[in-house]
C-alpha cells in the first residue's frame, strides 16, 4: 500500500507543511486533514514543502485547488518548494504553475510571504 | 580593389561559418529565428525584419524588430497558397509592415517559412548580389529551424501523451478507490479532487438524482442558488454533456452563477446525477478528451455510489426479513400444536400466515373434563409489534382461563391491561367462547373480532355480543356474554378479516356474502372439510393474487 505522511514547522506566522511518500486519491484524505485543520487554526499562510514527495497524482492536486481560494480570501496563500523533476512535471503539465507560486528553496517562499506585508 | 574584394568574401565567409555554428549549436527555435533576423538585419543595415513560419499550411508570425506594437496582432491570417503566385514565386504581402524585401525559407523544395526586411539604412535598393546572400544564410538556417520545429512538435506530442498517461492514471488509482467499502462521501470528494486537480477548477457541484428528489452533494456554487434553479429548472433531463455556448442559451440560471460545463453521470445511458463545473482557472477551454475523462471518471462513482445504495437496500432487506422470520416464529409457538378434541363437538383450526406475518390468534384450550375455551384474535399490525402484542394477549388469555373468572370478568381485565400496556393506536379485536362439552353449551364474548357464523337449518346466527375491541380505552362497562344451546350438526365458522378481505388482482375482496353463501352449502361436511373448501375457495378467487394477511379459520362441528 503506497505510504504518505505530513509534517509541520512554524516560522513567525508561515506554516511550512513537509509531504513525505506518495499523495495519491488513495492518500489525499491526508493531506486534506493537515489542510483543514490549518484552516480551522486561521493559518493561511501555507508552503509546502515537497523535497519528500515521490508522486502526486490529480486526486492530490486536487486537495491544492480546493483549499487555495481559501487562502487567498484570507490574505494567505500556498506556497511550494523544493519539487523533484518527476512531482514538476505533473505540476507543469496541468498548469498549475500559472496559478500557484513555486520556489527552489523553502527560505525563499517563507521570505516572499514576510515581502508580501 | 582586388584586394578589398578577397577580404569582403572572406569576411563573409567567415561571418556565414560563425553563423551556421550558432544556429545549429541550439534547437530552440526562438533563438534560432532571432539570430536569422538579426544576422540578416545587420547584414543589410536593415531597420525592420520579421519572421513568419509555416505551421500546418498557415503563416504564423513567429518573431518581428523595429516594427509598430500592433504589428503582430494585424498580422492577417494567411496560408502558404494565399502568398505563392502562378510562377511559384512570393507574392509581395509585405504592405503592412512597410517591408520591402521578402523570401522564403526553403529546406528541399518545402516552404518553411518567411522572412520580410524592411529598407535598408542607407535608402539603397537591395542588390542581386544581397538578395543572393539572404538566400545563403536562409538555407543555412532551414535546417536548423526545421530540426527545432521537429523537436517542438515532439515535445508537444510528447505532452499530450503525459497528460494522456496522467488522466488514464488518475482513473485507474480511482478505480481502485471507488472499491465498495469505501464510504460514499469520500468517493464523491475524490470525484471531486480528481477533476479540480486535472482541469483547475475552484467552482463545482456534484448533484445525484435519488427517488425522492436531487441531493446536492458536493457545492461550491452558492447553496440557495443552486436549490432554487433545481427547482424550477427540468437538469434530470440532461442526458449528455453541456458546454459553454448550450449552457448560456438553454441553462442560463446555471451559467449566470458560473457554471460552464455540465457532464451527466450515467449508468448504462441513464443519467443518474450531474457534474456541474465552473471556469478553469487557467483559462483553457474543455477539449473533447478532457469531458471524456471527467465523463469517465463521473460514471465509475455514480457505479459505485448506485452500488453502495443497492448493497444497502439489500442489507435492509434482508434485515427486515430476518425480522420477519423472527416474526413468524413467534407466532407459530404461540399457536397450538393440537387441537384439543371433546366428545360431541369435533375442531378443527389453520392458520395460513402471510409473507408479511400479521397478528392473527386462535387458541383452544382445556378447562376441566366438560369445559373448554376457544379463542380467536387479530392484533393490528404487522411483523414483529404484532408478535409481540399477541404473545401479550396469549399470556393474558391462558392466565384468565386458570382463573376461577367468567368471561366478561376476563374479557375485562384482560382489555384493561392490554390498555394499560399498548401505544401508538395499536388494537386487538378479540372473540372467545366457553363450551360445555356435556350440555353442548356455548357462551361467548365477542370484543369487536368478525362476527362468527352458526349455521343451522340452512340459516346463519352470527355472535356479535359483548363490546368493543381490546386496547383502545379500560373497560367502562362490562363487556356482554351471551349463551347459546347447541345442536346436532350445528356448524360453527371462526375466521379472521384475512378471509373475508382476501383480495384478488382486480382488487375485490372475498366478501363476508361468499363465505356466508358458502358456509350455507356445507352442512353435511366434517369440520376439517369444511376448513379446507373454505380454504380452497378463498385461493380459488384470490387466484394467485398476493396474500397481503393472515387467514385464520377454526371450525366447530356438533356432533
Amino acid at each position: 500500500m503506497t505510504e504518505f505522511n505530513t509534517s509541520k514547522k512554524e516560522i513567525g506566522d508561515v506554516n511550512v507543511v513537509y509531504l513525505n511518500g506518495f499523495l495519491d486519491a488513495h492518500t489525499a484524505p491526508v493531506l486534506e486533514d493537515t489542510f483543514s485543520s490549518l484552516v480551522e487554526q486561521n493559518k493561511f499562510k501555507l508552503v509546502v514543502n515537497l523535497k519528500e514527495l515521490d508522486y502526486i497524482s490529480s486526486a492530490g492536486l486536487g486537495v491544492f485547488m480546493a483549499f487555495i481560494e481559501k487562502m487567498r480570501e484570507n490574505k494567505g496563500d500556498i506556497k511550494l518548494t523544493s519539487m523533484n523533476e518527476k512531482v514538476f512535471n505533473i505540476f507543469d503539465l496541468l498548469g498549475f504553475p500559472l496559478l500557484y507560486e513555486i520556489f527552489d528553496n523553502e527560505e525563499d517562499a517563507v521570505k516572499k510571504f514576510s515581502g508580501d506585508n | 580593389m582586388i584586394v578589398t574584394d578577397s577580404l569582403k568574401i572572406k569576411r563573409n565567409l567567415n561571418a556565414l561559418v560563425e553563423f551556421s555554428k550558432a544556429i545549429n549549436s541550439s534547437l530552440d527555435l526562438k533563438f534560432i529565428l532571432n539570430n536569422v533576423l538579426l544576422t540578416c538585419m545587420g547584414k543589410f543595415l536593415a531597420t525592420k525584419g520579421a519572421i513568419a513560419i509555416n505551421e500546418k499550411g498557415v503563416i504564423k508570425l513567429m518573431i518581428s524588430k523595429g516594427v509598430s506594437a500592433d504589428f503582430e496582432e494585424n498580422f492577417p491570417v494567411i496560408t502558404v497558397k494565399d502568398v505563392i503566385n502562378e510562377s511559384g514565386k512570393l507574392k509581395s504581402i509585405t504592405d503592412s509592415g512597410s517591408f520591402v524585401c521578402s523570401e522564403f525559407i526553403q529546406a528541399s523544395e518545402k516552404h518553411i517559412g518567411i522572412i520580410f526586411l524592411g529598407e535598408k539604412l542607407n535608402k539603397t535598393l537591395y542588390s542581386n548580389e544581397d538578395i543572393q546572400f539572404l538566400k545563403t544564410i536562409l538555407n543555412i538556417s532551414a535546417t536548423a529551424i526545421q530540426n527545432s520545429m521537429v523537436i517542438n512538435e515532439l515535445k508537444q506530442v510528447n505532452r499530450t501523451l503525459d497528460t494522456r498517461i496522467n488522466s488514464l492514471n488518475s482513473l485507474f488509482e480511482l478505480s481502485k478507490e471507488f472499491g465498495l467499502f469505501s464510504e460514499s462521501t469520500k468517493v464523491s470528494k475524490l470525484l471531486i479532487y480528481s477533476i479540480i486537480g486535472q482541469f483547475m477548477i475552484s467552482k463545482y457541484a456534484v448533484l445525484i438524482f435519488e427517488k425522492d428528489g436531487i441531493n446536492i452533494i458536493e457545492s461550491k456554487f452558492p447553496m440557495d442558488e443552486i436549490k432554487s434553479i433545481l427547482n424550477n429548472t427540468d437538469v434530470e433531463s440532461i442526458i449528455s454533456t453541456v458546454e459553454k455556448n448550450k449552457l448560456e442559451k438553454q441553462y442560463n440560471s446555471l451559467f449566470e452563477i458560473g457554471v460552464e460545463q455540465v457532464v451527466p453521470m450515467q449508468i448504462q445511458g441513464k443519467t443518474k446525477g450531474l457534474i456541474l463545473l465552473g471556469n478553469r482557472l487557467n483559462k483553457q477551454q474543455f477539449t473533447e478528451s478532457d469531458i471524456e475523462f471527467i465523463y469517465s471518471v463521473g460514471s465509475l462513482a455514480i457505479i459505485s455510489l448506485e452500488n453502495k445504495r443497492l448493497f444497502k437496500e439489500e442489507l435492509e432487506k434482508h434485515k427486515l426479513e430476518e425480522e420477519l422470520d423472527l416474526a413468524r416464529e413467534i407466532q407459530r409457538n404461540l399457536l397450538p400444536q393440537e387441537i384439543v378434541q371433546l366428545h360431541n363437538f369435533e375442531i378443527s383450526a389453520e392458520n395460513i400466515s402471510s409473507n408479511q406475518v400479521g397478528g392473527d390468534y386462535f387458541d383452544v384450550i382445556r378447562k376441566d373434563e366438560e369445559n373448554c375455551y376457544i379463542a380467536i384474535a387479530d392484533v393490528s399490525g404487522k411483523g414483529v409489534p404484532a408478535a409481540l402484542l399477541m404473545a401479550n394477549l396469549q399470556a393474558l388469555l391462558k392466565s384468565a382461563c386458570r382463573q376461577n373468572i367468567s368471561l366478561v370478568e376476563g374479557t375485562g381485565m384482560i382489555n384493561d391491561l392490554i390498555s394499560e400496556n399498548v401505544t401508538g393506536g395499536k388494537f386487538i379485536t378479540f372473540f372467545w367462547a366457553s363450551i360445555n362439552d356435556k350440555n353442548r353449551t356455548i357462551s361467548y364474548v365477542n370484543a369487536g373480532h368478525n362476527p362468527p357464523l352458526l349455521v343451522r337449518d340452512g340459516k346463519i346466527i352470527k355472535l356479535r355480543k359483548g363490546g368493543m375491541i381490546l386496547g383502545v380505552m379500560k373497560t367502562k362497562d362490562p363487556y356482554i356474554t351471551e349463551t347459546l344451546q347447541l345442536q346436532k350438526n350445528d356448524l360453527l365458522v371462526f375466521f379472521t378479516d384475512g378471509i373475508t378481505e382476501a383480495m384478488n388482482n382486480e382488487q375485490n375482496e372475498y366478501s363476508d356474502e361468499r363465505l356466508e353463501k358458502l358456509v350455507l352449502s356445507l352442512n353435511n361436511k366434517s369440520s376439517k372439510e369444511v376448513l379446507k373448501l373454505i380454504q380452497a375457495d378463498v385461493k380459488n378467487f384470490t387466484s394467485g393474487a398476493i396474500q397481503s394477511d393472515d387467514i385464520t379459520l377454526l371450525v366447530l362441528k356438533v356432533n
